[in-house]
């Protein structure tokens, strides 16, 4: 039962899509208060080779190697945001060029193969890999087994992040704030919120999750360092922000849908299933869903309850009020 | 400070706004107590009569609502002043008295309540004391029980000093604009014009004469066809115009020099030049088929320069960089170079110096007396007093008097004008 | 504390100075990383300058790598003018290479230059009409096109997948034994094969002259014609072109439009020039619609600017791909870009806008 092919595809989805989910919450705190980074992908492919050199270097125990390395592809990650941050906040670059460059900057024809050749982290897998947690006996329960229990310990504190961001969002003062910067600006300034400081503060963040995502490929998913290996994930984690309607919840569930949709044609393939539905039919339709809902969502009520936050992607500057 | 518009995050709860950024008492902590939240804005608003849904969603608020709560946002943060500035004018009458009453519940309390208004009826109703400001200086300060709606009228616009200078009697040709009970929404949703019929001749300038706020913007707007009317008709020598068509009125010989001169009348970031031709593009000389005669449009903008003594350095400067007075001359060289029948000019001289002042008049009687009707708006009732041959008062989006400009006083025009009888 | 306000005038030097200033600041910094790392900077710039322009078949080369960022940087360029971010050039792209492929097989056998008009016109009728959706959607929705054109450019490479690797479609080479082991598309006849023309051992693809040609187009659209008048009016202020009873809506479909053409135009051009089939994997990795935005916003959305860029952006690409080795160091063309872009983009500041920097020492009293 195990191995029907639900299980499998549910199991390797939340694998797969894990990264995602990482990605997809980072660009939504950043999104939340007005900025768009498009680049995403940049920041987890130097997340992913940062914390990869992490876990080669650090002669210590495997726990705190991987603690280690997970905090330095965060670190890795805000840095890189903080680039686009300071680019787009305080100089007032278009938000949308500066993203893309920021992905040219660090991606795989970038930073994040050049630091991978010269630090000569191709050469061998990672010493220290993110395995499943809980005892073989658990994994081997009948459905919940792999899927719940067979999953590394990014999968469960990914699920603590979704917990973590929603609450936030919600139900913290902090929160408040940073989503009336990203819906009026101009009434947050009024009512004496640093726009600045939030932007900066939440795009920051944001990075650092991308570099965690990264850090995910590159050591638990894929553990090797090969350039590009996030193959474009970078870019699904925004498409995702959009799909889940800039909620952390949905970002959940669409980001494990993206990754199983992602992962189905394998096991079909290795299955040789000869009725599948084509696999790009099927990844397709959670962005066509998404255009739809997007002009579905044009009365204004809906615009407000389920669209993007009204100032993303837009400078503020107080005098232009 | 409770601006006339509203600063306030539309997604968000009333709770939400009221308590955004603030960092004291009630959920100083890191979370955000919703309900402990919510109990006291419910507590305000009921102490005060601001009746409001601490849960509801702004934008299912109407205006008045959404108003409540930029009150509430104040009292929040125990403010002991509060500003109002012109707070009516986005509420329907018992809303108004709601109003009132929550200012003197708040006066009780003993805070102070600055309440900013041209309607004296308001202003008797509520205030203790009213100062009456004039071009920016503090004329007079009376107690409000001693005030009479004449009294207040006179001290807004002034007496008769010295006798107004003005234009003799002009030959007036048969009606080129024709407005009859046009209505039209303002920006918010709510009615800003109401039923306005009003006629100008050729050859005349009619003046609108009134308070800022109370249509004026909406009504040129609807005539120059940039604001589509929600009722009556308006024609331009005797044919209907089409409704909300910037194009068609353009057409029909409407020249348009709005308020904004910068964001509006002109596009800041392309020269002069582009500028001049900027309702002209369309045909010859400025272009022939597609094509844009580069060329020729610089020659007119040059020739437009000289004639109407626009200084800047040439006609590809930016026009942003051109000086207030200047920009005028620009907008108003090109809606005359248009051979227009009707010229709507909103407050035309606003922010100029003496000289530029000076300018625009001239030009405006040019016109009338080259036969364009001239519909003049303006909150200065000494230009129009100056300038108009007949002058009509608007009043809350509608036309409270209209009166012949050498018979008019300045108490009966200035009375109108505040929303007297 | 630092004041930053908005400059009235732009003189003109500054326009000049600034993006200069910045490019040299962008090289400074590749140095100093080049430093960092052990490389030696000089050489390395060198190498890279070598392989770009000067070696042997190198211009050629770059050729190819320019003429689709010329295309969908124009395609950006057309777009960004009028404030309509289009990111779909990518898409758009893919939507102009399917159609010209199938064209080009449906047309087998036609005249050449029969076969190659097609292969344009339904290149960019391809793209304008993919580009259409966001236009539409922005003008009568008010939806986002920075989204919708985004989510689209997924979509279609979902699809241009699907047509080679999803599906027997009639794209689809079918034929032969390795055709069911290792799709690709069906190759082009040779009809559809865009002629070249080798002067002085520089090799000219078609579609880097259609490209010059488009820029022509692009220039002469904007500047001198009554629709490019209207663009620039709505791109400088919504509120006048309406006041100058501008159909707004209209010139936002219009435009996007002829963005997403011109992107469509450059994925016949890679059908044609240089792939031969329709090649999915190629296309999809190689970001040709993400980069163009990118050579647009360095060559400040100018036609001629971005035929420039694209060049010496495509210059730096093929460098890239030639020196991939052991003894250079990868991703530095990535790094470059990045770094030139980052210091552009900065730079842009102090064109825009005047930069104070104000001393504390006022007391209150003082300012009032």
């Amino acid at each position: 039962m195990n191995n029907s092919l639900l299980v499998v595809v549910l199991a390797s989805g939340i694998a797969y899509g894990t990264p995602l989910l990482y990605g997809a919450l980072g660009e939504l705190l950043a999104e939340r208060s007005g900025v768009l980074n498009l680049g995403v992908e940049g920041m987890m492919l130097v997340g992913a080779v940062m914390g990869f050199w992490a876990v080669q270097r650090f002669h210590v125990t495997t726990t705190l190697a991987l603690l280690g390395a997970i905090g330095v592809a965060a670190l890795a990650g805000a840095l890189l945001a903080g680039i686009h941050a300071f680019l787009v906040v305080t100089l007032r670059a278009n938000q949308i060029v500066s993203g893309l460059a920021l992905t040219i900057f660090a991606g795989v024809a970038g930073l994040s193969s050049y630091l991978g050749n010269d630090l000569d982290l191709a050469k061998s897998p990672a010493r220290h890999q993110f395995q499943e947690v809980f005892p073989k006996s658990w994994q081997d329960l009948p459905v919940v087994g792999p899927i719940i229990f067979g999953q590394s310990v990014l999968v469960y504190a990914s699920w603590l992040c979704v917990v973590l961001v929603a609450l936030y969002l919600t139900r913290t003062r902090l929160g408040l704030n940073v989503r009336a910067v990203g819906e009026s600006p101009a009434a947050a300034d009024a009512m004496g919120i640093n726009v600045s400081a939030y932007r900066y503060a939440h795009t920051l963040v944001g990075g650092a999750f991308a570099g965690v995502a990264g850090a995910t490929f590159s050591l638990s998913i894929t553990p090797q360092w090969i350039a590009g290996l996030t193959a474009g994930a970078g870019w699904i984690a925004i498409a995702l922000v959009v799909f889940s309607f800039w909620r952390p919840a949905l970002c959940l569930v669409g980001a494990y849908l993206f990754g199983a949709f992602a992962y189905l044609p394998f096991v079909l393939q290795a299955r040789d299933y000869p009725w599948a539905p084509p696999p790009e039919l099927s990844q397709s339709l959670p962005y066509l869903m998404t255009i739809l809902a997007l002009v579905l969502v044009s009365s204004r009520a809906a615009r407000l309850r389920f669209g993007a936050p009204a100032a993303l992607g837009r400078p503020y500057v107080r005098e232009e009020r | 400070m409770v601006h006339q518009h509203f600063r306030l995050v539309e997604p968000f709860s009333v709770a939400e706004n009221v308590v955004l950024g603030d960092h004291r008492d009630v959920g100083r902590t890191f979370r955000l107590h919703s309900r402990a939240i919510e109990r006291r804005v419910g507590e305000l608003s009921q102490r005060y009569g601001l009746a409001v849904d601490p849960r509801a969603r702004i934008w299912q608020l109407s205006l008045g609502e959404q108003q409540r709560v930029e009150i509430l946002k104040a009292l929040y943060k125990d403010a002991r002043i509060l500003i109002l500035d012109e707070p009516t004018a986005v509420l329907m009458p018992q809303e108004s008295r709601a109003l009132f009453d929550t200012i003197r519940a708040m006066a009780r309390d003993g805070r102070t309540v600055i309440f900013i208004s041209h309607k004296l009826r308001e202003v008797k109703a509520v205030a203790d004391r009213v100062t009456i400001l004039r071009r920016g200086r503090s004329i007079a300060t009376v107690p409000a029980a001693d005030a009479t709606p004449q009294s207040l009228a006179t001290l807004m616009v002034g007496r008769e000093i010295r006798p107004a200078r003005r234009d003799g009697p002009r030959e007036v040709g048969e009606a080129c604009l024709e407005l009859h009970d046009v209505g039209a929404d303002g920006d918010r949703g709510l009615p800003a014009v109401r039923d306005v019929s009003l006629t100008v001749r050729r050859g005349e300038i009619l003046g609108i004469a009134g308070v800022a706020g109370n249509g004026q913007r909406e009504l040129a707007e609807t005539i120059a066809g940039m604001r589509p009317p929600t009722g009556g008709t308006v024609r331009v020598t005797g044919r209907k115009l089409k409704a909300g068509d910037a194009r068609a009125a353009i057409g029909a010989g409407i020249a348009y020099v709005p308020e904004d001169r910068l964001g509006t009348g002109l596009a800041p970031g392309l020269s002069v030049a582009d500028n001049v031709v900027l309702k002209s593009y369309r045909k010859p000389p400025a272009s022939r088929g597609p094509l844009l005669l580069v060329r020729k449009i610089r020659e007119l903008a040059e020739a437009l320069m000289q004639r109407y003594d626009v200084r800047a350095s040439g006609p590809d400067v930016p026009a942003r960089q051109l000086s207030g007075g200047n920009l005028q001359k620009v907008v108003l060289a090109r809606e005359f170079s248009g051979d227009p029948v009707v010229l709507v000019a909103a407050s035309p001289t606003r922010g100029l110096d003496v000289a530029g002042i000076e300018v625009v008049h001239a030009y405006l009687r040019d016109a009338a007396e080259r036969g364009v009707g001239v519909l003049l708006i303006s909150e200065d009732l000494d230009e129009i007093r100056t300038l108009a041959d007949r002058i009509a008062v608007m009043y809350e989006g509608a036309i409270v008097g209209e009166r012949d400009a050498s018979t008019a006083t300045v108490e009966e025009l200035g009375l109108l004008m505040a929303g007297g009888e | 504390m630092i004041r930053i306000e908005r400059r009235l005038e732009q003189p003109r030097w500054l326009t000049v100075v600034v993006p200069v200033v910045s490019v040299a600041v962008a090289f400074l910094l590749a140095t100093l990383v080049l430093l960092a790392t052990h490389h030696p900077p000089l050489h390395t710039f060198r190498r890279l300058f070598d392989a770009a322009f000067l070696d042997n078949g190198a211009l050629t080369e770059t050729l190819v790598s320019a003429t689709p960022l010329a295309f969908t940087g124009l395609c950006a360029a057309v777009a960004f003018r009028m404030n309509l971010f289009n990111i779909g050039g990518e898409g758009q792209l893919y939507a102009g290479a399917i159609t010209g492929a199938t064209i080009a097989l449906l047309l087998g056998g036609a005249p050449s230059a029969v076969v190659i008009v097609g292969m344009i016109a339904a290149g960019a009728a391809g793209g304008a009409v993919l580009a259409a959706i966001p236009g539409v959607l922005r003008a009568f929705f008010s939806t986002s096109e920075i989204i919708t054109s985004l989510m689209l450019n997924y979509v279609v490479a979902l699809i241009i997948d699907y047509l080679i690797f999803g599906s027997h479609s009639y794209l689809r080479d079918s034929s032969g034994f390795e055709a069911s082991v290792f799709p690709q598309g069906k190759t082009l006849p040779d009809e559809a094969t865009w002629p070249s023309w080798a002067i002085h051992g520089l090799v000219i693809p078609l579609g880097a002259l259609v490209a010059v040609a488009v820029a022509v187009v692009v220039w002469f659209l904007y500047k001198r014609t009554r629709f490019g008048f209207e663009v620039s009016v709505i791109g400088d202020s919504a509120r006048a072109g309406r006041y100058a009873g501008m159909r707004t809506r209209r010139k936002i479909v219009a435009v996007m439009c002829l963005s997403g053409a011109i992107a469509g135009i450059g994925g016949a051009s890679q059908d044609g020039d240089f792939r031969h089939q329709l090649d999915p994997r190629g296309l999809t990795q190689a970001n040709y619609g993400y980069a163009g935005i990118v050579v647009a916003a360095l060559a400040r959305y100018n036609p001629f600017a971005v035929l420039l860029v694209a060049f010496l952006l495509g210059g730096l690409q093929n460098a890239g791909y030639t020196l991939q080795g052991a003894d250079f160091p990868n991703g530095l063309v990535g790094v470059l870009q990045g770094l030139l872009l980052f210091c552009v983009l900065g730079g842009e500041l102090f064109i825009r806008y005047r930069v104070r920097i104000e001393r504390r020492h006022r007391t209150a009293a003082e300012t009032a």
